[in-house]
């Protein structure tokens, strides 16, 4: 009896031990060092703490912090860590109240939990709001403005100003012959034209398929999930990979291949391998990228390097020119289950707009969103700007080549392959065919 | 004993009920999403729409997961048998009385204790570079200028780097391995041997590999199980998606559960559930027959 009691008394010690210990803290709502949701901001960034970017971030929070006295908690989760972690956080109703990532993201995959701010926003976007990124915004949210663009972007040709002119090339290329010839002085001159890293192949190929397609045309063609109903329904032509367009646009890649025009390592530049060591060093004169380029490199190009850029080429017969670009923002967006909805909303205004926005351009060379900050471009991104303002018509990520998971892969390898020379045009539509489930 | 079983029952239901918690649940789980089309892996069950054995249908009748297991099927035959005798290698040299034993044994296994990411980066930069790579020097200085000039990191090749890369790393712990079965081995059967005249490729033969069965199902059992999970020098070694020269299907389980790539795609955590399940399978199959064909318990000493 005595040993039965001994060993009763036990288990329910051992038991109560591990309850405690592996229990959480019965106050705390919040299992992330989040605030208990009464008087402190959680942001879940994607920024990693070391970037420029997340500096001023950082800044702007002291700023707000001091002046409105709400403290805020900052969790810089990277971009790996957001994209993995807060669709479950918000799913299990964890106290966040601002987070971030591409318009594309917040807006269409997580797009449950932002909060609708329309009418929170209205005197914001009056005074501060750029027009086309708050049409992304809204376009992509279904119609309505759930988050607020900051750190905008647009994709295309950075080059080196230099190069050109030693290759007698006065102005930059507005179509595909004037690439064509602007290739052929370069390579006349020793200079490697095209370089580029793998992981933005997709993204010239999506916006190269688009000026002979358009962006419809491109989903269409690798299979978007997305867009099938719409195929369905015959609202938007469905493109296949038998399409003499898509033969033509392949075939003139093939073209720009046969002719050398793209570096030779083309397939195998792992990024940051063709930024940094072709198109620093100024071995290769245009590198396809986002306009976070100049910020990357600042530390790898010559204090005196010419910074140009162009807007991918329009095409002979083509359906769009080059005012149909991939312009995106990251955007900032309040949980919809926040309680402190209106204090996140000012700390929005103080990321987004004014002295840390302008701090942006200086400090990271990102492109102003504040439309007071106009004319606070970094001067590497002068070309980008002329590329930005006239763009009309903004593409999806990638002009949507890389919505179809089975594809990309394959997609990515044919496309640098078919650059690189090692494969013809034929064996890229068939290998591409195959992959897409046609 | 009978006076016991309270005392045993008491015991051991914390931990049988932890595990049934932590362990039994998500694998329950985890085997019923696969049943199901799921937007996020956080979607609560409502949401789920049954789709039977869809998920597995549309698997195996897709290419690209094909091509992922037969990659991962690659590197575990390939790369096992390069990481299995290489770290037997250097485990019997090792354990063969030689200068500097600690030395090469922490040399030997310091890529363990490197960040893979790291590692990668360094292969890949650093290594493999086609400009000022350390395999293009090595190459030029002996003369090969042609081999030299090799794209390592081209699609044509990538995959042989990858494997070449991440074998370096594994070699030093399953050397561990290995050392400690030699190690458990008494010398008095290698005097014994000697005495009788047998060299050491005999005696390595005869004594240390018949008392190593045990060992080499251990060693093949890890192998596996990490090789099942190979994910993070995939990841490093492709662009920003997965590459088809080198994608597994734990990365593919990752496209389907997180999105592939910068854009936005179509998810279904029902699909990487059923990938997840596969290649538990897969490791289940290799641990029977494993089990089956290697008899280790014939052996006492």
């Amino acid at each position: 009896m005595k040993r039965k009691l001994i060993s009763a008394l036990l288990c329910a010690a051992m038991v109560g031990t591990m309850l405690i210990g592996c229990g959480g803290g019965g106050d705390s709502k919040s299992s992330d060092g989040g605030s208990d949701g009464g008087n402190k901001l959680v942001y879940w960034a994607m920024w990693s703490e070391e970037e420029p970017q997340a500096k001023i971030i950082q800044e702007a929070v002291e700023k707000y912090t001091a002046d409105t006295g709400v403290e805020v908690d900052v969790q810089f989760k990277g971009r790996t860590g957001q994209r993995e972690g807060i669709e479950a956080a918000l799913g299990a109703k964890q106290n966040i109240d601002i987070f971030d990532e591409s318009a594309d993201r917040v807006n269409r995959a997580w797009g449950a939990y932002p909060m609708d701010i329309e009418e929170m926003a209205k005197d914001y976007e009056a005074e501060h709001g750029n027009e086309l990124l708050f049409k992304i915004c809204r376009e992509t949210a279904g119609g309505t403005l759930k988050s607020i663009p900051y750190q905008p972007y647009i994709y295309g040709f950075f080059y080196n100003k230099a190069l050109f002119k030693e290759a007698g090339i006065d102005a930059a290329p507005k179509t595909w012959e004037e690439l064509d010839a602007a290739c052929a002085k370069l390579k006349e001159a020793g200079i490697t034209p095209i370089t580029g890293d793998t992981a933005y192949q997709n993204n010239a190929f999506g916006h190269h398929m688009a000026r002979f397609v358009g962006q419809d045309g491109v989903k269409t063609l690798v299979n978007d999930p997305a867009v099938a109903e719409k195929v369905e329904s015959g609202e938007i032509e469905d493109i296949t990979w038998d399409d003499p367009k898509v033969a033509e646009a392949v075939k003139a890649i093939e073209d720009f291949a046969s002719k050398g025009y793209y570096s030779e390592n083309m397939s195998a530049n792992v990024y940051p391998a063709g930024q940094n060591q072709e198109f620093a060093p100024g071995e290769a004169a245009m590198i396809w990228c986002g306009s976070w380029l100049p910020n990357e490199l600042k530390n790898a190009v010559a204090e005196d390097f010419e910074w140009g850029f162009f807007c991918y080429p329009s095409v002979p017969g083509g359906v769009d020119d080059e005012t149909a670009n991939n312009v995106g923002a990251q955007v900032l967006a309040i949980n919809k289950d926040s309680k402190m909805a209106k204090e996140a909303f000012e700390l929005i205004t103080y990321i987004t707009a004014g002295e840390f926005d302008k701090k942006m351009t200086e400090e990271a060379m990102c492109i102003p969103t504040d439309k007071a900050n106009g004319d606070a471009w970094p001067a590497e991104l002068a070309g980008a700007k002329e590329g930005f303002d006239s763009t009309v018509t903004f593409y999806d990520e990638a002009v949507g080549a890389e919505t179809n998971v089975d594809l990309t892969p394959v997609l990515n390898e044919s496309v640098c392959k078919l650059m690189a020379g090692t494969m013809t045009a034929d064996e890229f539509i068939s290998a591409c065919k195959a992959a897409s489930g046609e | 004993m009978k006076r016991n079983k309270g005392m045993i029952i008491g015991f051991l239901a914390p931990a049988v009920i932890m595990f049934l918690l932590v362990f039994l649940y998500p694998i329950c789980r985890t085997v019923a999403m696969s049943f199901f089309k799921i937007d996020a892996v956080t979607s609560t069950a409502d949401t789920w729409q049954f789709v039977g054995i869809g998920n597995y249908q549309k698997l195996f009748t897709t290419d690209i997961f094909k091509t992922a297991m037969f990659n991962i099927g690659r590197i575990w035959l390939l790369g096992g048998i390069i990481v299995l005798v290489l770290s037997l290698l250097f485990g019997v040299i090792l354990t063969s009385g030689i200068r500097g034993k600690k030395f090469f044994r922490a040399i030997i296994y310091l890529p363990n204790i490197v960040s893979a990411v790291a590692l990668a980066t360094m292969w890949k930069q650093y290594v493999f570079s086609p400009k000022f790579g350390l395999l293009k020097g090595i190459l030029d200085t002996l003369g090969f200028h042609e081999l030299a000039k090799t794209q390592w990191l081209a699609p044509e090749n990538v995959f042989w780097a990858l494997l070449f890369a991440y074998c370096f790393g594994m070699v030093g712990y399953h050397m561990l391995i290995w050392m400690s079965g030699i190690e458990r081995i008494s010398p008095e059967y290698y005097e014994a041997a000697t005495i009788d005249g047998s060299n050491k490729i005999q005696q390595f033969r005869y004594i240390t590999l018949p008392l190593l069965k045990g060992v080499f199902k251990t060693n093949i059992t890890m192998w596996s199980i990490s090789t099942a999970a190979f994910f993070v020098w995939s990841q490093l070694f492709s662009s920003v998606t997965a590459n088809k020269a080198t994608i597994v299907p734990a990365q593919y389980m990752y496209m389907n559960t997180f999105g592939g790539g910068n854009a936005v795609t179509e998810r279904n955590a029902g699909y990487a559930a059923a990938i997840g399940i596969i290649l538990c399978l897969c490791i289940v199959i290799i641990f029977t027959v494993c089990n089956a064909v290697i008899k280790d318990d014939d052996l006492e000493f």
